[in-house]
């Protein structure tokens, strides 16, 4: 479907690596590369997925694509869009209640102060917790904590909204409401880059799937044909790593 | 620069946050902001003043300026130091210029300070009647102290992630400092050859210049407080530039 149109590029990751220092003793240390040459890219209004074995760094390179850390090869070109994590109760502080917690934490998704005072009418109904949304955080259950952060992080909206596995949270009911919400935003337009081991859900939300395996893409292309190959090779051992890594990726 | 506006209200809102949460822990509230310096205070007075005797006429003055203005500075650099590593969580969700997490920090003391600085005001003027125009320069002196609390605490923020063990060494350092201010005695009682090394501490130069205006009625030594301020600025510098170099770096240490 993307495919039709003109693809407009979002962001794009070109020979990124990114290496974690891993102390063996007191002055010794060695370089453990997490992600070692990754490029792709991510183009406007697509849903795109990452596979890959646990530990792969999947995760890492969420974070390298939404800002929050720097490739140490390589490069991010950000075409001018924002992209962030779908990051839940972030920065909540449980003796405020949960409209000032909504406005704090919104502010720290990077949304103005006079866009969340507006939202809140929203938010309020959305999380529908009734009164306890003017009650401290910490008097919570911790469904209803899961609501509020979930409506905060859904109405942010960012250009480009990154997703580490997660899609509902909270209690049954939400759970269900929560999952369809996303679901339904990941179907529109939105530009989306969703990471999960779980291959069910990519195969039937993303257009496209980048697979990586050893820190690099091993294949990259439409979702379907991606995500069988990965099945195929399932079953298979673990790519062969030397001793050294091993120990180092503990 | 609509991002940078957007980060000062952050900012704002973020200390004012702090602030409400912290008056709703206890049952006192926001006497607390009040009680604590003063039964922090009465600890000092009692062993200094009424067990050692020291201090001389002006003594309980002399302690109350001193400890309030050392307890701001002391709570800016020892909470900054750390605010990169206690807001893990929030580096590792989304991105934030770490040189806010120091501000923030700072803000919320300055504002806790506000209240217990006003309340000594009001003492000393009752006690010492009227105050003289000398007191229009506190404001830059305050000033001053707010630059320098930020340039430590910035700069400690800066590196304390990727030394952890640093913070035990600015816990004794501020122990350290807290003795040597000249907070329980008369920095002119020491030795010529002392006092050059007493003053490196810049706290010593900003409670003598609070004690000189309050309590003497006179002017500062602004020739020693532009030095301090200088010397704050190019650590503030420093400070920000480090936290710039590594803005992206601390996430992978802490």
């Amino acid at each position: 479907m993307v495919d039709k149109v003109a693809k407009q590029l979002a962001l794009q990751l070109n020979n990124v690596g990114v290496s974690y220092k891993v102390r063996s003793s007191l002055f010794r240390s060695n370089n453990y590369w997490a992600l070692k040459n990754v490029s792709f890219n991510i183009y406007h209004g697509e849903t795109l997925g990452v596979i890959g074995r646990n530990g792969v760094g999947k995760s890492t390179l969420l974070r390298v694509i939404a800002g929050i850390m720097a490739p140490d090869k390589g490069s991010l070109v950000n075409t001018g869009v924002n992209a962030s994590l779908l990051s839940l109760q972030v920065g909540f502080i449980p003796y405020l209640t949960g409209r000032e917690n909504a406005i704090l934490s919104g502010m720290m998704l990077g949304v103005t102060k006079e866009r969340m005072l507006s939202l809140m009418d929203e938010i309020y109904h959305y999380t529908d917790i009734g009164t306890f949304f003017d009650q401290p955080v910490r008097g919570y259950s911790s469904g209803m904590r899961a609501r509020l952060g979930f409506s905060v992080a859904y109405y942010t909206e960012p250009d480009v909204l990154l997703i580490d596995e997660v899609l509902g949270v909270g209690d049954a009911d939400f759970k269900e409401k929560s999952s369809e919400a996303l679901k339904k935003r990941i179907a529109s337009n939105e530009t989306v880059v969703i990471v999960s081991h779980n291959v069910a859900t990519l195969e039937q939300l993303c257009d496209r799937v980048v697979w990586i395996e050893e820190g690099v893409v091993h294949m990259e292309g439409n979702a379907t044909d991606v995500i069988d190959a990965f099945k195929k090779n399932k079953g298979k051992p673990l790519p062969i790593v030397n001793a050294n890594k091993v120990g180092n990726s503990q | 620069m609509s991002s940078f506006n957007h980060y000062i209200t952050l900012i704002y809102q973020k200390s004012l946050s702090d602030l409400k949460a912290e008056a709703r822990r206890g049952s006192l509230g926001i006497l607390w902001w009040i009680v604590e310096p003063l039964l922090y205070v009465s600890v000092f007075y009692v062993i200094f003043s009424l067990i050692f005797d020291r201090g001389g006429d002006n003594a309980i003055q002399n302690l109350l300026t001193g400890l309030i203005v050392w307890k701001w500075f002391d709570s800016c650099v020892r909470q900054s130091s750390t605010s990169i590593i206690t807001n893990a969580g929030l580096i590792r969700q989304v991105y934030i210029p770490k040189v806010i997490l120091p501000i923030m920090v700072v803000m919320t003391g300055t504002m806790k300070f506000a209240i217990i600085f006003a309340i000594l005001l009001v003492f000393l003027t009752i006690n010492n009647g009227i105050p003289s125009s000398s007191w229009l320069t506190l404001p830059i002196i305050i000033l001053i102290q707010f630059v320098v609390s930020l340039s430590i605490g910035a700069f400690a923020a800066s590196i304390v992630p990727f030394f952890p063990d640093l913070r035990l060494l600015i816990d004794n350092g501020m122990t350290l400092l807290f003795f040597l201010s000249g907070i329980f005695f008369n920095i002119e009682t020491v030795s010529v050859e002392l006092q050059g090394y007493l003053y490196m501490n810049p706290m010593v130069g900003l409670i003598e210049s609070y004690r000189t205006v309050l309590l003497n009625n006179e002017l500062p030594d602004f020739k020693m407080l532009t030095i301090i301020l200088s010397v704050s600025l190019l650590v503030l510098f420093l400070a920000i530039k480090l936290l710039a170099r590594y803005d992206r770096e601390y996430i992978k240490v802490i």
